[in-house]
């Protein structure tokens, strides 16, 4: 975690070895096709990660390739994740779109459906098909077509403050996984006058009732499509249901937390005003950046419920413009860019993890004995299949629908009755 | 009873001041502390180590420059179309009386409620059948269009203070035409055309709305879109920069605005009403 | 705040109170046919683009209203008719947004004419410090509303954001996060919005006093009248075209607002700072329905013309009947 150069030096080293290997393919294509004296084909990716040492990485790989390719230059577009999607539906429409995309599975899937993005399926090399869980590369299957490169997967984690948890006599747990229950017992034993035991930066809490739900069951959806139907029963209501429980019975969570982002939960982290906090395990590395001297913490284990330790898997992801003229190159250059050390070297900047298996070891290898990576790794094994991924109206139920209502009921405005209808009507006025 | 009023009045004005500087003063500190003090629950006005890398590091990292300079040349172009379009079109709605002045004033009184989302729409659909969507082009002449009718009437009013008589004397002299206008108009209209271009360049350096939607490469994003996308979602947000960025937003629209300062005390708004 | 920020005029120095075009046009009375054709001439160049970017956008912007376009790949689209219009009146997400925009530009545009209506009286008094003010007043109409937002999201903030250790300091509560919280959200963004939108309420204000024959006041103190009898009795009949004219200017360009609110909250909490036009933006580029946005867009411009004629048509009566 506190090895930011390290990372690079590995994308570094991975990219001078297949710089040679690259640049043999190179010559051999080059040698029957290309004019030595044609303009360089120049493709632009619209990259949106904003982690310091994740930019650095993606920089890194695309500089290996582009020494290796002459005649392929890509070129980063740094974009934000902040208003992306309408982003990206002005630039689709406006015929500006990027050759290379980065997103998120769940939400570039209606662009898909619209016909926006190339088909995948006949570049893609075959290797890293075979390197990558079924579960995940069918989350980027729409109608057959494979329309995306799944690159990052992330988890929700415990980070705890291990001097407050020593403090309130608690044991640190460091089982395989632990239950939503021990959560809340801890939360409740470390929660003294000015400490609350829980902070859960629930902003925006769609993604993550979504992702973390199948621990006690909850689908959200059924079917696939224009023809999926949401269900909203007990498993997709615990998770909600329990945090308004810690924070109305037991008042055990940061109640302005749960109006933040997860990155503003940080600051009351630090200052040692709660003694947890659930966030993307991304945000490792911001801790490790921006603690305070002698901060000591601990990742806890991966939470589990009645149905396991489930979270959807919702993966970043790398498409192409099914406009652009260079399909081909830059199906090349993404079969570049996931290659192992290249996914391992980014999901380690990144603190996420990689959606190939290989990459996944030598992620494991490369970081053997370093604090709380074992947590952000194994945590890799209870991935499942996220229902709501081939949901064409996903997207739009979960910023005009869901977040508005997940936001009320965290704010004690309606029940769980009225969360359920809100959920359900809204889905039905827009898929009307 | 009397003895009051004064304190009271102070106490007031002071409040005033107060509402109206901190958040300022507050923007300017923040441009000043590390990511650590702002991600932290310690709050001071004056920053714990004063960092000016933050405007570095804002002027490098995002792309804050290439923005900028997006900036100055959609508000130089759009200002410079505005005045050459503006002046004889003010200049005759001053000058000559009739239906055209009717149907000019209330075109300009219309635009002032213009619903620009119902505009947008059709604007993007337009401007992508010509080739003008995400382009810096397209993008100045909707900010020229929208910035015209203010800039009309703010000159038509100049125009309106000359008196008719020098032009009149002028053309008596034998002075031609274009002479009149070149020597006696243009001269005394220069403060009317600095003061209406400040505006426009201001407006045009200010939009935020027609760029969000007409803009959309990072590479041709002007400074407002580029300052927003900064905020940024979920991940890290480098306050610092972002606080340094926005002052460094704000600096030219101060400095027009403070110099123009002294000239805002006639009524052209309530006159516009009025008349 | 987008319209706005291109349509606020920023400086006043044309007008002088005189009304304009008058002298002019009597001494060049009697225009021949080449007079108004060499106007006509003068007049075109302006009446291009607007005819090209803002008259012919918003009637196409009116029959995209009728039809079910999207903002998609192959746009095909049908003529529907009044069904997006059936459609909106029982969207209940539409309706509340409508009615938080009325809160929004109703509470905004009466606490700007009173907070700016208290700094012309302070501005137009003798007291020192008045440069300063006066800069200060402007700064917030110059500053971009994109800038503003990022300055009122840091004062807002529950981290190291300053409103909320100033009461921590009065001993209140300090652990507020206003712009997310529900019940705080709508006012703290119309705090903001008073701030931006107070200077130019101020400055015409402060023309308008200045415009008035120090004579009355002095006959008005003659008579024994007190500060706020004077007030009363002559400082504000004589504002009153002016507070007519600046309210409902200022209530459509607030009911208009959208850049402000936009990067504040996004229109969150929970929907409660969804002024209508992140809505009807929101439908149209986040839902992609350009159709069904256009009919709102209607809908909407469709009522605040209508409330601005009635309060326009009553402050005609009573000026009549005065």
């Amino acid at each position: 975690m506190h090895k930011r150069g390290a990372s690079i030096a590995a994308s570094l080293t991975a990219g001078i070895l297949l710089l040679t290997a690259c640049s043999g393919s190179g010559q051999d294509e080059g040698g029957e096709a290309v004019d030595e004296t044609a303009e360089p084909v120049e493709l632009t990716f619209q990259s949106l990660s904003d982690q310091p040492a994740a930019i650095e990485a993606t920089e890194s790989i695309v500089a290996a390739w582009n020494e290796a390719n002459p005649d392929v230059q890509v070129e980063i577009v740094p974009a934000g994740w902040d208003g992306i999607y309408d982003k990206l539906i002005t630039q689709f429409n406006g015929g500006a779109a990027p050759d290379i995309i980065h997103y998120e599975a769940a939400s570039i899937v209606p662009f898909a459906v619209d016909g926006y993005l190339a088909d995948l399926s006949e570049h893609m090399s075959e290797d890293f098909v075979a390197d990558v869980p079924e579960g995940i590369m069918e989350s980027v299957t729409v109608d057959g077509e494979v329309i995306a490169y799944p690159t990052e997967l992330q988890s929700y984690m415990v980070f705890a403050n291990k001097t407050l948890l020593d403090q309130a006599g608690v044991e640190i747990p460091s089982g395989e996984t632990m239950t939503w229950e021990e959560l809340r017992e801890i939360a409740l034993a470390t929660t003294t006058g000015g400490t609350y035991g829980l902070g859960w930066g629930l902003k925006s809490p769609t993604a993550a009732f979504m992702t973390m739900a199948p621990a006690f069951g909850g689908t959200f959806f059924e079917g696939t499509g224009a023809d999926a139907e949401l269900t909203v029963g007990e498993g997709e209501l615990a998770i909600p249901e329990l945090v308004r429980a810690m924070s109305t019975e037991d008042s055990s969570i940061l109640p302005v937390s749960l109006t933040q982002s997860g990155s503003e939960v940080l600051a009351s982290f630090y200052a040692g005003a709660i003694a947890m906090t659930i966030q993307g395990s991304f945000q490792a590395a911001n801790i490790a950046a921006d603690a305070p001297e002698g901060f000591d913490w601990v990742v806890l284990p991966p939470l589990e419920g009645p149905d396991g330790a489930g979270q959807a898997a919702n993966p970043q992801t790398l498409s192409v413009n099914i406009d652009s003229e260079h399909v081909e190159e830059s199906a090349e250059f993404l079969n570049f860019f996931t290659q192992a050390e290249n996914l391992a070297a980014l999901n380690e900047a990144d603190a996420l993890i990689p959606a190939s298996s290989s990459a996944q070891e030598l992620m494991a290898k490369n970081l053997e004995g370093e604090p709380g990576w074992d947590v952000v790794l194994s945590s890799g094994q209870h991935m499942t299949d996220a229902p709501y991924l081939f949901v064409d109206a996903y997207a739009q139920w979960k910023d005009t629908v869901a977040t508005p209502a997940f936001q009320r009921f965290l704010a004690g405005e309606i029940d769980a009755d009225g969360l359920a209808e809100a959920l359900q009507s809204g889905w039905d006025e827009i898929t009307a | 009873m009397r003895v009051l009023v004064k304190p009271a009045q102070y106490l007031a004005l002071a409040a005033y001041i107060v509402f109206l500087g901190f958040p300022l003063l507050w923007l300017v500190s923040a441009s000043f502390k590390s990511s650590a003090e702002l991600n932290s629950l310690t709050v001071n006005l004056i920053p714990q180590d004063w960092r000016w890398e933050n405007f570095s590091e804002a002027l490098e990292r995002q792309g804050l420059v290439r923005s900028a300079a997006n900036s100055i040349v959609v508000a130089l172009v759009s200002t410079a179309l505005v005045i050459l379009i503006a002046l004889p079109a003010a200049y005759a709605l001053a000058r000559f009386r009739g239906l055209l002045r009717t149907v000019g004033t209330g075109w300009i009184l219309v635009s002032q409620v213009f619903p620009v989302i119902l505009i947008i729409l059709p604007l993007f659909l337009i401007l992508r059948t010509i080739g003008l969507t995400d382009s810096l082009v397209g993008l100045t002449l909707v900010h020229a269009t929208y910035t015209l009718p203010f800039a009309l009437w703010m000159l038509q009013g100049y125009v309106t203070a000359i008196p008719t008589e020098l032009e009149e004397a002028g053309a008596m002299d034998g002075a031609g035409r274009t002479r009149v206008l070149r020597e006696i108009v243009f001269p005394l209209l220069m403060p009317g055309i600095v003061a209406t271009a400040m505006f426009s360049f201001v407006s045009s350096w200010n939009e935020f709305f027609f760029a969000l939607v007409l803009l959309q490469s990072p590479d041709n994003y002007t400074l407002p879109i580029t300052l927003k996308m900064f905020i940024g979602g979920e991940g890290k947000v480098a306050l610092g920069p972002l606080a340094a960025g926005s002052v460094l937003a704000a600096i030219p629209s101060i400095v027009f605005f403070s110099f123009m300062q002294k000239k805002l005390t006639g009524g052209l708004l309530s006159g516009a009403v009025k008349g | 705040m987008t319209a706005t920020s291109l349509t606020r005029p920023a400086s006043t120095g044309g007008g002088r109170g005189r009304r304009p075009g008058r002298s002019g046009a009597r001494s060049m009375g009697g225009v021949g046919r080449a007079k108004r054709r060499e106007a006509i001439a003068l007049v075109v160049p302006s009446l291009l683009p607007v005819l090209l970017l803002s008259v012919a956008p918003l009637l196409v912007g009116v029959l995209l209203a009728f039809t079910d376009a999207r903002l998609v790949r192959r746009p095909e689209y049908e003529v529907v008719g009044l069904e997006n219009f059936q459609r909106l009146l029982d969207n209940g997400f539409f309706w509340d947004s409508f009615r938080i925009g009325m809160v929004w530009a109703v509470s905004v545009t009466v606490l700007q004419l009173l907070a700016g209506m208290g700094l012309a009286l302070l501005l137009n008094a003798d007291l020192r410090l008045q440069g300063l003010t006066r800069v200060l007043a402007l700064i917030p109409w110059a500053m971009p509303p994109v800038v503003v937002a990022i300055m009122w999201r840091m004062i807002y903030s529950p981290n190291a954001g300053p409103l909320n250790a100033a009461l921590g300091g009065l001993g209140l509560p300090d652990d507020i996060n206003w712009l997310a919280d529900f019940s705080t959200a709508l006012p703290a963004v119309v705090v903001v919005g008073v701030w931006v939108g107070m200077p130019q309420t101020t400055v015409t204000l402060l023309a308008g006093l200045q415009q008035i024959p120090g004579e009355l006041n002095e006959a008005a103190s003659v008579d024994g009248a007190n500060a706020w009898r004077r007030f009363t009795a002559v400082t504000l009949p004589s504002l009153r075209p002016i507070v007519t004219s600046i309210t409902s200017l200022n209530f459509i360009w607030n009911f208009n607002s959208f850049s402000l609110v936009y990067v504040l909250t996004e229109g969150g909490p929970g929907g409660k700072t969804m002024l209508p036009m992140l809505f009807t933006y929101l439908e149209a580029f986040k839902n992609r329905n350009i159709g069904y946005a256009a009919a709102m867009g209607v809908v909407l411009v469709v009522v605040v013309v209508l409330l601005l004629s009635a309060y326009l048509w009553s402050q005609f009566r009573a000026e009549k009947e005065r």
